[in-house]
């Protein structure tokens, strides 16, 4: 018997399969396994992963690395896909003049304003004058409400700023109930003597006085030049359970749209569209210059850097000139971005309106030959190049039960989300579009603000549920599920991942329906504008409804939830759609790989 | 008819009272009530039967300089949180810890490395 191996390297995971050639010519697959690529596509690193990945498969059949005959690679498409994120408007606060925060505690209701008056200088106070009194944390909460109640009679004290999170200790000990706000961490940057105004909402409401421009006009006295100028607070401040906005006379608080500069794309036409236009516009405009040789940004702007970056940082790792490399497609999407406002008094963040960008990079061609070379040297074992990627994917997926020709392919990988349709004449036509299960990765970090892409990339894979006893949790669908022994406190009152064996804690505090949403809100953006994009492009005659079925293959396709998003978005063209079961056993992965064994077969 | 104002139960042995300031304080700054009273028994009995007494199902236990949190239905000995001779802002941890567990809320970090708070 013969063993023959087919190798399929991706973006981000290297699959191989294992089959067995009998003398009669008769042929069963074996076994089959996946690893992380190691290094970029295409370059020799791979051979790494490659190994790891047969020594997997061949570890399941028990037999050793010299048994194999044959190793088949896939002609891999040209194509490495990136991604990149680029803030278009940035909120600059010179002067510290605001603090809205949203500590878990703080005290009172309502609004106020007042001289701002550290707590040591409250002998300084004038009668009649109202205040705002500013306490650090080396006064006790005893201690600061002693004073205050001292001078309650005598001043007109309106409101207290607090340093340590005892907002509630110190109210529980004044003879009057003001609003007070704690857990304000750079206290001593607060400007003694200016004027604040400051805010709690009442319990489950948001602040409704300071993220109102006319709100912060009202109780801060500002005409209408100065009202424009602090919308950008008032922007920042929505949400918020309490805030403090502090008028100073030269405080320079301006939005600034940066600039963030134009895209040119080089195609059958040549178009240019600024960024700022948003995603749909730039989408709209990729789609009018038909095909594209290649795009570029406007010189030394935020987008013109970041397409330099993708094509500098490709032409690294494939030792190409840079010339070589064009980039072929890109996908935009909208989104916000958390950015911290420079300036700000308690670490507070901003929305600012950001677009991220994959990029489809074109390279002549990948080294395949040399990794083929290198592999038959490590492993004493004959590789050769056999297959273009599409086909073999194709030819995999065919093996699905209840599929027939002609069969469209979307494959969504890591990198890019590519089509290719097989006609029953054999012919194929393909193409690779920029954005999949990375770009999503990227658009749920920035969105919710998280410190580490690993954590973004655990929220893309698995379920979520929220630890709401040490007995049981509530899953993102409303369902219960409990426990039989008591939880790890650790995880109490924590949003968790369900991953297969063990649950994974979400450190950020974000509310379990914000991160739903915007789990979902990112796949949908990515894969489903991706998906009828891709599938127009090799459809015949461009027309979604002369394709009967569609075979979803590839990492992305293993997504508990994609899959059934885009069956929902394709129902609309009648078109057969669902997640591919390659050999009726491996699910949607392996399909490069089992095509390169079975083209073998055609071949021999 | 005796009706238990829904608050933490706090059974205390020969507690370090400076130690007990600084949980109430927790507490309180987290806008929960709670009871002190005096018992006799062990840290992980004190803990674990306030938590059964408790209305709202947290109770914590401390003799001395020992403190321990504890929540209705974990088992006896399981505290949730322990202390030994901790430092104040521990103390106001634990305290603020047994209101969240009512709250719903994620617990603050008690057990530090460096002996700081995060």
């Amino acid at each position: 018997m013969r063993l023959i191996a087919g190798v399929d390297i991706g973006n981000s995971t290297t699959e191989v399969c294992i089959g067995g050639v009998e003398e009669n010519g008769k042929f069963h697959f074996l076994s089959s396994a996946s690893r992380m690529t190691t290094g970029t596509k295409g370059t020799l690193p791979n051979v790494h992963g490659i190994k790891a990945a047969l020594l997997e498969a061949l570890e399941k059949i028990h037999l050793p690395l010299n048994a194999l005959d044959l190793v088949r690679l896939n002609e891999a498409a040209p194509v490495i896909g990136d991604t990149a994120m680029e803030t278009i408007t940035e909120t600059i606060i010179t002067e510290s003049s605001m603090i809205g925060h949203n500590p878990s505690t703080p005290a009172g209701a309502g609004h106020a304003v007042g001289e701002l008056l550290f707590l040591e200088n409250i002998w300084k106070g004038k009668p009649g004058v109202p205040y705002i009194i500013v306490a650090s944390n080396k006064f006790s909460y005893e201690d600061a409400a002693e004073r205050l109640n001292q001078k309650l009679s005598e001043l007109a004290i309106k409101g207290v700023i607090l340093q340590a999170d005892e907002a509630v200790l110190v109210e529980n000990r004044l003879n009057r109930n003001v609003p007070i706000i704690d857990e304000v961490r750079h206290i001593q940057k607060v400007p003694e003597g200016k004027i604040a105004a400051i805010e709690v909402a009442l319990p489950g409401t948001t602040i409704r006085m300071l993220s109102n421009p006319y709100g912060i006009a009202t109780l801060l006295k500002l005409n209408a030049d100065e009202t424009r100028s602090v919308t950008p607070i008032a922007k920042s401040l929505v949400g918020k359970r309490s805030a403090v906005v502090i008028k100073t006379p030269h405080g320079d608080v301006r939005e600034n749209i940066l600039p963030a500069g134009e895209i040119t794309f080089h195609g059958d036409k040549e178009l240019k569209i600024n960024i700022d236009a948003g995603a749909d516009k730039i989408m709209e405009t990729l789609a009018e210059c038909g095909n594209i040789r290649n795009i570029d940004g406007q010189y030394n702007t935020n987008v013109g850097n970041m397409l330099d970056r993708i094509t500098t940082s490709m032409a690294d790792v494939s030792k190409a000139e840079n010339q070589d490399i064009r980039i072929t497609d890109i996908l935009a999407v909208d989104t916000l971005a958390p950015v911290e406002i420079s300036g700000s008094l308690a670490g507070e963040t901003c929305m600012e309106k950001a677009v991220g960008i994959a990029a489809m990079v074109k390279t002549q061609q990948l080294p395949m030959r040399q990794i083929a070379e290198k592999l038959e040297a490590d492993l004493q074992v004959r590789a050769v190049v056999a297959g273009v990627e599409a086909v073999m994917a194709s030819l995999g997926a065919m093996t699905t039960p209840g599929t027939k020709l002609p069969l469209a392919i979307l494959d969504m990988g890591g990198g890019s989300t590519d089509a290719a349709v097989l006609e029953p004449n054999g012919q194929v036509r393909t193409t690779h579009q920029a954005g999949a299960g990375e770009l999503v990765s990227m658009l749920i970090q920035t969105e919710l603000g998280l410190s580490a892409r690993v954590t973004a990339e655990q929220i893309k894979k698995y379920p979520m549920g929220k630890i709401e006893s040490l007995f049981h949790m509530r899953l993102e669908n409303g369902a219960m599920q409990f426990f039989e022994d008591s939880i790890d406190p650790r995880y109490y009152g924590h949003v968790v991942l369900l991953a297969p064996d063990e649950m994974l804690k979400i450190e950020e505090d974000i509310p379990m329906e914000r991160i739903l949403e915007v789990r979902r809100e990112a796949k949908r953006k990515v894969f489903v504008r991706n998906a009828i994009r891709a599938l127009k492009t090799v459809a015949p005659d461009h027309d979604l409804t002369k394709i009967p079925n569609v075979v979803l293959v590839g990492g992305s396709a293993e997504d508990f939830e994609i899959p059934e998003m885009l069956m929902e978005a394709l129902a609309e063209y009648r078109i057969v759609c669902g997640r591919g079961n390659i050999r009726g056993i491996e699910g949607p992965r392996n399909a490069v790989a089992t095509g390169l064994l079975l083209s073998y077969l055609g071949n021999a | 008819m005796i009706v238990n104002k829904p608050s933490i139960i706090i059974y205390v042995n020969e507690p370090d009272e400076d130690l007990l300031r600084e949980i109430c304080a927790g507490i309180e700054e987290e806008g929960v009530l709670y009871q002190v009273s005096a018992h006799e028994g062990d840290l992980d009995t004190l803990a674990f039967d306030a938590a059964k007494e408790s209305m709202l199902g947290s109770g914590i236990g401390m003799t001395g300089q020992q403190i321990a949190m504890q929540m209705h239905r974990v088992p006896k000995g399981h505290n949730v949180f322990e202390l030994n001779r901790p430092f104040f802002w521990q103390c106001r941890y634990i305290g603020a810890n047994s209101a969240r567990a009512i709250k719903k809320m994620p617990f603050k970090q008690i057990y530090t490395e460096n002996g700081e708070p995060v």
